[in-house]
């Protein structure tokens, strides 16, 4: 299965597109002094040789904030990744396989979730945290409230695996429900899981972006969404100051990009149909 | 004598892998039907029957490729006409099919009476709209359904022994020449599998249809239906004759393992299991050389390897082994 | 009345999910009120501590009691006077008040009263903004829909050269987030090649009106918001029909349609229709998703719709038009489902069938 991966040109693109995201968050410090608190110069004056992107409003060098920027977008794409995926698998799985009332609740739960836009219960609860709004917490509000389409997924592949023989030979060898779940559910799971988790991160890191566009972003780090916030606000756009922002949407484009490619590239080798 | 309705001279289809390699998975078969005759198709699976019978239809959708040999329905060969007219004169009209899987053969968002009517429309396309229904009714009946329930029904809310029905009735909508019927009773129940059988035989009775291909792999449905039987192997056919003497007095060597393996399985349970026997079917994309069940032949001769057979007449069949009298 | 549902499982099934989306209602009704109240200090509470720092002591006060009437956190006597204990502090009203007081307002369409544009309410702000969200969203969306659809449906019937050249570029357009796109769009046609303005909705020097001057201008500023909505869409609509229609083309009945001879032109329509219907789900919960759906873009050009609304609001810490906004923004998505819920039914015979057969 993974060497039919690597055959896939889309794959292939989309590894080499996220790990140059990769490369330039973790390797440019090695170049370059990232240090994000410091003036060098004029606010908004335009690359050059010094310094590769120029300064934003209030004359810090922008490629210091934009690796420091993105290293958070990461962060925080990753960790509402992970949050999300385990929430929604959890959900998704022990409903799909439970089956009954206890399905019944965990898919009004879901729809619950689903059908509140989660925009919406972000901006209210980033709202309310004025102060305390670091980048773990608003990943983890990001991870809690965006797991609704993993736990339908996941809910429908755990349903369909429960009627498979092993399951049922677990189920009379007297494993319980926690251990037939771990043992004989999951692992048929983590290739799907993998592609859920690479979509969850991709959401994670735009609506980061989102909700820092919106003001509601990290109260004092920077990420690439406070970026293009700062840009936004401080008229960059207008007065044609590309180095302020473009460079950060194109990363935001660039990673958003690769890990899309990645998940229909995985979508199209594990579902044979769509390959032709 | 009158002409063979269905007359297949010599045909090969080829199947082109991603490699661009042939895979022959039917190889020279020529078979004649004549007006009443049922003839059954058995083998293992992937001997070629699907192949074969997607073949007498013309109907050589990629990757299956025409390599040589003619079809001839009533002495007029349906491979050599232009798409359109293959569409409208042979489809549904000359050769008919009904297939396997005809559970999900309907389409799902639309009723039965319309897609009969596309169907009808196909073929004849200045139809009259009230004309149509009322011949969708007077079919339907006639083969036992309920049509004013049926056709104003979706296939969803319809069981799987009259969604049976309904594939067979509108297959034989246009009074086909020849119906090919693959496998059209697995997924059924006993009872069901009679009256569907029952029903095939009525068309043919009524002259609504001409003759019939059937393949299965259950024996005691073989026995039943055809009146004769073609035994197929890596393309080809191994041997051809009339139903009991294939079934029980098989000359060829495979036939009788074939026989003899489909006959183990339980009758009475009506086991849907694929025939089986040791070893495999030789590789259809190397040239073959000699008897191509050689390898796995108990009765093999040396020189079973190195030359081809041909398929001869003994009796009142036909055979492709040379060591049979 | 029992047995009247009992013979008419359709409606039992409608019934059953209206009284859901009710349910899911009033919860979201609470969410709007609760959330914004969980740091320390309700955000009002702040807002009037730091409206009173500035002004003397009397005028402070004064400004202080109107809001706290205003925003019904204090006990009001028949007269319109603040209770006050005797120590001159005024009578809070409990949470669980103050919920019910927004609950049956809510209901009423009243939103309350804006903070930073005092004494606007919240209705007039929104009623404002909607009408050039809605413009742009819809003919945005719909035909985003439209040409994306029939576009996936192309590709996947004829393979070859246009399905080879146009997967890689709806790709490309899904794949970006709706914002970036909207920013590149601003600095390729906007900052660089200035040919679209960028910021606006309108030319500022020009009067709000129905004159054909006002609504050229409209228009100029329009056409890159639109674009960005508009080529995601597609992007987006493109992908899924083209994996619908792939899917439907491999099924069983297709295949059988085939074999009968019918026609090619009927068998596409059979693809397309069956391709259709998740399709339409995604229409209906994009159009619904409507209001809410692009605010960074509109952020991003300024453009006067819901997006700048509650950016000035977050921006200003306005809670009532936060709330208000949110509020709205969640009752069109429940009601886009609802729709959307209902209208499945009816035109999928596989769910309605499901639906008979429920209990």
């Amino acid at each position: 299965m993974l060497s039919g991966l690597f055959k896939s040109p889309l794959f292939v693109t989309g590894l080499v597109l996220f790990g140059l995201t990769l490369l330039v968050a973790f390797v440019t410090p090695w170049v370059f002094e990232i240090d994000v608190d410091r003036r060098v110069g004029l606010a908004y004056m335009p690359p050059s040789a010094e310094h590769w992107l120029g300064t934003d409003h209030l004359g810090v060098d922008l490629v210091s904030l934009h690796v420091v920027g993105l290293r958070a977008s990461l962060y925080v794409g990753l960790v509402s990744g992970v949050v999300a995926t385990i929430v929604g698998t959890v959900i998704g799985v022990y409903g799909g396989y439970k089956g009954g009332f206890i399905d019944d609740l965990l898919n009004s739960l879901t729809n619950l979730f689903l059908v509140i836009p989660s925009l919406v219960v972000l901006i209210l609860l980033s709202s309310s945290f004025e102060e305390g709004r670091s980048l773990t917490l608003i990943a983890l509000i990001i991870g809690g409230t965006t797991w609704t389409w993993t736990a339908r997924a996941v809910r429908a592949q755990a349903s369909s695996l429960k009627s498979r023989d092993h399951v049922s030979l677990a189920r009379i060898n007297g494993y319980g429900t926690f251990g037939i779940l771990t043992l004989h559910i999951l692992p048929y799971l983590l290739s799907y899981l993998f592609m859920v988790f690479v979509l969850q991160t991709a959401t994670g890191i735009l609506t980061e972006a989102s909700l820092s566009m919106l003001g509601l972003g990290p109260h004092d780090s920077v990420s690439l969404g406070r970026i293009l916030d700062e840009a936004v606000k401080n008229e960059a756009l207008l007065d044609g100051a590309w180095w302020a922002f473009l460079p950060a949407t194109l990363l935001i484009t660039l990673i958003a990009f690769s890990l899309y490619v990645i998940n229909t590239s995985m979508e199209g080798v594990f579902n044979p149909r769509l390959r032709k | 004598m009158q002409d063979p309705v269905l007359s297949v001279e010599a045909l090969s289809a080829h199947y082109l892998t991603r490699a661009g390699l042939e895979v022959r998975a039917v190889d020279g078969v020529s078979f004649s039907l004549r007006e009443g005759e049922i003839l059954g198709i058995a083998g293992e699976s992937g001997c070629g029957k699907t192949t074969l019978v997607n073949a007498c239809m013309g109907l050589f959708l990629p990757p299956l490729l025409h390599g040589a040999g003619d079809v001839k329905v009533d002495g007029v060969s349906i491979l050599g006409m232009q798409p359109e007219q293959y569409r409208s004169r042979v489809l549904g009209r000359m050769v008919s099919m009904i297939p396997q899987g005809a559970l999900n053969s309907l389409n799902p968002t639309r009723r039965i009476k319309d897609m009969a009517s596309d169907m009808i429309l196909s073929h004849e396309a200045r139809a009259d709209r009230r004309e149509i229904h009322e011949r969708l009714r007077e079919r339907f009946e006639r083969i036992g359904l309920d049509a004013a329930h049926v056709l104003n029904a979706y296939p969803v809310e319809l069981p799987a022994g009259i969604k049976q029905r309904v594939v067979i009735g509108i297959s034989t909508l246009l009074n086909p020449k020849i119906v090919i019927a693959d496998e059209p009773t697995s997924a059924l129940d006993v009872s069901t599998q009679k009256s569907v059988i029952r029903l095939l035989f009525e068309l043919m009775d009524a002259g609504i249809v001409a003759s019939m291909l059937f393949i299965t792999h259950e024996l005691p449905l073989l026995r039943h239906v055809a009146t004769r039987i073609a035994v197929m192997y890596a393309g080809e056919f191994i041997e051809v004759g009339p139903t009991e003497d294939v079934i029980f007095h098989g000359l060829a060597p495979y036939t009788r393992a074939l026989m003899g393996s489909m006959l183990s399985i339980d009758p009475a349970a009506g086991q849907n299991r694929p025939i089986a026997l040791e070893g495999a079917p030789p590789d259809l994309k190397l040239p073959i050389v000699g008897c191509r069940f050689a390898a796995r032949c108990r009765e093999a001769r040396p020189d079973c390897n190195e030359t081809a057979q041909t398929l001869r007449s003994v009796g009142s069949r036909e055979v492709r082994c040379r060591y049979v009298e | 009345m029992q047995s009247f549902l009992e013979n008419h499982p359709r409606l039992r099934h409608s019934l059953g999910r209206a009284l859901w989306y009710l349910l899911t209602f009033v919860v979201a009704i609470a969410v709007n009120f609760f959330l914004p109240r969980l740091g320390e200090q309700s955000p009002i509470d702040t807002l009037i501590a730091r409206a009173g720092e500035s002004l003397d002591t009397a005028t402070a006060r004064e400004q202080e009691a109107a809001y706290l009437k205003e925003f019904g956190l204090v006990e009001v006597d028949a007269q319109g006077n603040i209770i006050r204990q005797p120590d001159g502090h005024p009578v809070r009203t409990s949470l669980g008040a103050q919920f019910v007081r927004y609950l049956s307002l809510s209901l009423q369409g009243d939103l309350g009263t804006s903070i930073l544009q005092y004494p606007k309410s919240v209705n007039e702000i929104i009623r404002a903004a909607v009408p050039w969200t809605i413009a742009l969203q819809l003919p945005a969306i719909v035909l985003g829909w439209l040409c994306g659809n029939l576009l996936g449906a192309l590709a996947a019937y004829r393979r070859g050269f246009f399905d080879k050249g146009l997967y890689p570029l709806a790709l490309l357009m899904s794949a970006v987030p709706a914002f970036c796109a909207g920013i590149l769009l601003v600095f390729l046609f906007s900052i660089e090649l200035e040919w679209f303005p960028a910021v606006g909705g309108y030319d500022d020097s020009r009067l709000v009106g129905f004159t054909w001057d006002f609504i050229a201008s409209a228009a100029h500023y329009y056409v890159l918001p639109f674009l960005s909505i508009f080529c995601i869409t597609l992007g987006h609509q493109a992908i899924g029909m083209r994996s619908m229609c792939i899917y439907e083309l491999g099924t069983d009945y297709i295949k059988y349609s085939k074999v009968l001879g019918i026609q090619e032109s009927k068998i596409l329509m059979y693809m397309f229709r069956n391709a259709m219907l998740p399709q339409l789900t995604g229409l209906g919960l994009a159009l619904g998703a409507m209001i809410g759906g692009a605010l960074i873009t509109e952020m991003i050009f300024s453009y006067p719709g819901l997006g700048m609304t509650i950016l000035t609001a977050i921006q200003g810490n306005d809670y009532p038009l936060i709330t208000g906004t949110t509020l709205l923004i969640t009752v069109t998505v429940l009601l886009a489902n609802f729709t959307v819920d209902l209208l499945i039914g009816f035109l999928d015979p596989r769910v309605a069938h499901g639906q008979r057969e429920k209990r």
